[in-house]
């Protein structure tokens, strides 16, 4: 892949620093989007571009964006979801480390764009020093005129503020991270409505990922056809995959959307380490149905791994070795999801939880054969019944790791 | 208008329902457990999920709009296993506590388990362990094993008392309900939690373990604690066969009404029924020496010194005490009585002391019937005891059952000053001892008529309680008086039930004639 979108400069020494960033057309695209294009014109281009969103659910940008009204008389907000709560990613804290004012710019683009005045960075509360990283460059932006008002003699005002998250993952899914940014309990809301109509304090919001607002200055400054060019027609772009597990070089690894999964493991992350085989891969972040040896030959984009009953997701490829056992891939699933659960709604307060103490049950040695259909039956009762994604994220990995693997753990249970 | 299908069946239904509400109205109910109408839709239970034709998941009837058209199926295969699903979720935390649990018999996990459950139990681990008796408030219990997590609590004091005792703490399975710093819900309106927890996670511990749900005999009344004149429900029961207990009310609990009190009673209403059993006086007592006496022999006799003193032309020597707890019917019947028939001016009433009014239900006049008495057309005169001071022949005084201190004392000073005084009395106090003679009268719960209430509201009741003993009430006392002092009769003789009586006061009073309730 000839020309990186996102981690161009990641190697570049300092290049969080604004001066340095503005020696590499820094700030290039806000100046663009802000002086040569109207909103409406940035808006077409980035439903052109096809850029979907990086977050998980991949809903395309430009339609998100496109739902806000456009007047009325009440604020509107962008939220950018730098949560990064689904397990194996890490991509994220990459850009905002490496290159926060990418993201800044991003930022900007989108709110002239939808009309938004005021940006809020939700970013979890581990990241503690990207957070102090994203501060800084922020306090950079004001000070060169890049934010705040009357950008670059525009008109257009933008404040953008950093808010810690304190450590749950339910606050990654969008209305529980505006109820967290509105000081309550991260609790997810009922939709409809939808945030773009009644979101932060009850006005519209525009909640998009790190990664996916790092695009947009690429889409101003190169426009939509060579975005596309990048990853698919439908599909525009690069991802940056986060590889972990047991390979020889685990890290991140910017390519375009539809390289291979076989290619990146083996060839970019160089194969298995150790000289393990391979037994598993989870592609696209812990919610991700897991994938087996034998289907790993697959392209990395949305529609394809839907196609294999799996998603893309985060990106986030686990893989996983033959001498790992798959029982406790299931434990730490099940652990996850118990601990993460708000515990707002039953199917998954309750649910999550049973099965995670069977499946410890299953690892003390006191299971049977019949726990194994029961863990199938509730989670297929979590499926579709929950207030919020969650429950299916959890109940999805957990059906998938039992039916393929399903041999596995019922050596397991019978010795 | 919009036309929509509920199980294959069309109905009609306003634009603005949900399908719950839609459902409701058609006679079709959906179980439901976070959703209550007083607050908006929560969604967190899914119990209420149904099915819609033409959506891919199973949809929330609570919150989901209908539209034209929509084809909803409250008992198809996948809207049963997904009720049973939710179920077995919250049983399987939930202990078995049945046994002990004041809830059962009116508990919505046990009701919808019996009605869409009737699985066996698959839980084959350990439950959580939380706390299971924390007084969080000066009549309520919590048990936190109990708690589904409906947070219907939570969200009456968010939005109703405003006052926010409640709230959820941990996350997940360790999710928990609990007070503040442990500072108690203190508010007027705490005991209405333990009527909407729909299981027995907050319960009254005014209620603990006296007697099981199935027994009690539920019913519709109006509170008499304050002028708002609350719609309530009065559950009691006789005791048991072989049992029977002195004591009948057990419960108060309140009763839906929009143009009075919406969903909610106070807690002065709810906890101050003991009254209705305590001290009552079930007997005529009569004290001056003349043996025990019938109804019938004295109101006779009743009549009788009326008569002769009202044909003497000595009006002027009779006094009355009223209370504004009698009803609207009985204070009709009086004003005919002794104002139009017999022109008694000496009329007094004493009031229950007043209280403070707290910006939502209770008022801080505490009695029933002020604005009834207005509208009849009385004097409201306090009463003057110089006045009557050994110039008064004949006093009829009618007992608050709640009395005050206050009036018995200048009611005690004026007896020292009158011939004759005929006491009319629900509850046994120092009175009863001084007046002539006693004649016991039943409270609101124990005959039928109608209150008017601080706004004007006209609220007709019905008897739910059994009059204990050789009780009557005010009414068919006027009513047979009226008949035996004879300056009238055809006119008393008509009215057989409080019902006639009001229809005639429609028909005098301006006030009443708009008055349907």
């Amino acid at each position: 892949m000839k020309e990186k979108i996102l981690s161009k400069h990641f190697d570049l020494e300092n290049f969080y620093k604004i001066d340095v960033y503005l020696q590499k057309k820094g700030y290039e695209a806000v100046k663009k989007a802000l002086n040569e294009k109207t909103p409406e014109n940035i808006l077409e281009e980035v439903k052109a571009a096809n850029l979907r969103g990086r977050g998980g659910a991949g809903f395309p940008a430009g339609v998100k964006w496109g739902f806000v009204p456009q007047q009325v008389d009440k604020p509107k907000y962008l939220c950018v979801n730098a949560d990064e709560g689904e397990p194996g990613t890490f991509k994220d804290r990459y850009i905002m480390s490496h290159d926060p004012h990418l993201l800044i710019e991003g930022i900007i683009i989108a709110s002239y764009c939808v009309g938004i005045h005021t940006a809020f960075i939700y970013i979890r509360g581990e990241y503690e020093a990207v957070a102090l990283r994203l501060e800084k460059a922020i306090s950079e932006a004001y000070k060169n005129g890049f934010l705040g008002k009357n950008i670059l003699e525009s008109g257009f005002d933008l404040d953008v503020y950093v808010h810690r998250g304190a450590g749950a993952y339910i606050c990654g899914e969008e209305t529980a991270l505006l109820e967290s940014l509105e000081g309550k309990r991260g609790n997810p809301r009922l939709k409809p409505p939808f945030p773009a109509s009644i979101g932060l304090f009850q006005s519209p919001t525009v909640i998009n990922n790190v990664e996916t607002l790092s695009n947009i200055p690429s889409i101003i400054l190169k426009g939509a056809e060579w975005f596309c060019k990048k990853g698919l027609p439908e599909d525009g772009g690069t991802r940056i995959f986060g590889v972990s597990g047991m390979v020889k070089k685990p890290g991140i690894y910017e390519l375009s959307i539809g390289t291979s999964l076989k290619d990146i493991i083996f060839k970019h992350a160089k194969g298995m380490a150790e000289g393990k085989k391979l037994k598993a891969v989870i592609p696209g972040g812990l919610s991700a149905p897991i994938l087996m040896a034998d289907e790993i030959d697959i392209k990395m984009d949305f529609d394809s791994l839907v196609d294999a009953n799996s998603m893309l997701g985060s990106a986030a490829i686990v893989v996983i070795d033959e001498d790992t056992s798959i029982l406790d891939v299931l434990k730490v699933v099940t652990r996850f999801y118990s601990h993460e659960s708000c515990g707002q709604c039953a199917p998954c307060r309750i649910g999550s939880s049973w099965i995670n103490k069977i499946v410890r049950r299953l690892c003390d040695g006191k299971g049977k054969n019949e726990d194994i259909d029961n863990i199938i039956r509730l989670a297929s009762n979590i499926l579709g019944n929950t207030l919020c994604p969650l429950g299916d994220a959890a109940a999805m990995p957990i059906l998938a790791i039992i039916k393929k693997f399903r041999e596995e753990i019922e050596s397991y249970v019978s010795n | 208008m919009i036309n929509i299908f509920i199980d294959d069946k069309p109905f009609k239904t306003k634009e603005e329902t949900t399908v719950l509400k839609a459902a409701e109205e058609a006679g079709i109910a959906i179980p439901h457990l976070c959703f209550h109408s007083a607050f908006p839709p929560e969604g967190s239970c899914r119990m209420c999920l149904v099915e819609i034709e033409g959506l891919p998941k199973l949809e929330l009837a609570c919150s989901t709009q209908v539209r034209e058209g929509m084809k909803v199926s409250t008992r198809s295969e996948k809207v049963i296993d997904a009720r049973k699903g939710v179920l077995e979720f919250l049983l399987a935390e939930h202990p078995p506590d049945c046994p002990i649990c004041d809830k059962a018999g009116e508990c919505k996990l046990q009701d919808y388990y019996e009605e869409y459950g009737l699985f066996d139990n698959r839980f084959r681990e350990s439950k959580e362990k939380k706390q299971k008796n924390i007084k969080i408030g000066k009549n309520l219990i919590l048990d936190q094993e109990r708690c589904i997590l409906c947070t219907r609590c939570v969200r009456f004091l968010r939005d109703i008392t405003k006052t926010r005792e409640l709230g959820v703490f941990n996350r997940g399975l360790y999710s928990e309900i609990n007070t503040y710093n442990d500072e108690p819900v203190d508010n007027n309106y705490s005991g209405n939690l333990a009527e909407i927890c729909p299981v027995g996670a907050i319960t009254d511990s005014d209620f603990r373990f006296k007697t099981r749900s199935w027994f009690l005999k539920e019913g519709e009344s109006i509170c008499t604690l304050c002028s708002r004149g609350c719609n309530i429900f009065i559950e009691s029961h006789k005791g048991f066969a072989r049992f029977p207990v002195p004591k009948r009310v057990y419960r108060i609990k309140s009763r839906e009404n929009h143009k009075v009190n919406g969903f909610w009673i106070c807690d002065l209403g709810r906890y101050g029924y003991p009254y209705l059993d305590e001290e009552r006086l079930d007997k005529i007592c009569v004290n001056n020496g003349k043996g025990n006496l019938t109804w019938q022999e004295c109101i006779v006799s009743l009549a009788d010194e009326i008569k002769k003193l009202h044909s003497a032309k000595k009006a002027s020597r009779i006094a009355i005490i009223l209370n504004f707890w009698l009803s609207n019917e009985e204070l009709f019947l009086f004003k005919k009585i002794f104002v139009d028939d017999l022109g008694v001016k000496n009329i007094y009433f004493v009031d229950s002391p007043e209280g403070e009014n707290d910006d939502f239900l209770l008022t801080s006049e505490r009695c029933p019937n002020k604005r009834g008495a207005q509208e009849i057309g009385f004097d409201l005169k306090p009463l003057d005891s110089e006045n009557l001071m050994n110039k008064t022949d004949l006093l009829l005084i009618f007992g608050l059952p709640v009395s005050d201190p206050n009036n018995l004392v200048e009611i005690k000073a004026l007896f020292e000053n009158v011939k004759t005084k005929i006491y009319f009395s629900s509850h046994s106090d120092e009175l009863c001892s001084l007046a002539d003679i006693v004649l016991p009268t039943v409270l609101i719960p124990e005959k039928e008529g109608s209150l008017t209430n601080v706004d004007g509201v006209v609220q007709k009741f019905l008897q739910v309680l059994e009059a204990p003993g050789e009780c009557r009430p005010e009414w068919e006392v006027f009513v047979d008086l009226g008949r035996e002092l004879e300056i009238n009769i055809n006119y008393y003789k008509q009215f057989n039930t409080p019902e006639v009586v009001l229809k005639e006061m429609r028909k005098e009073i301006s006030f009443f004639e708009n008055k349907s309730e």
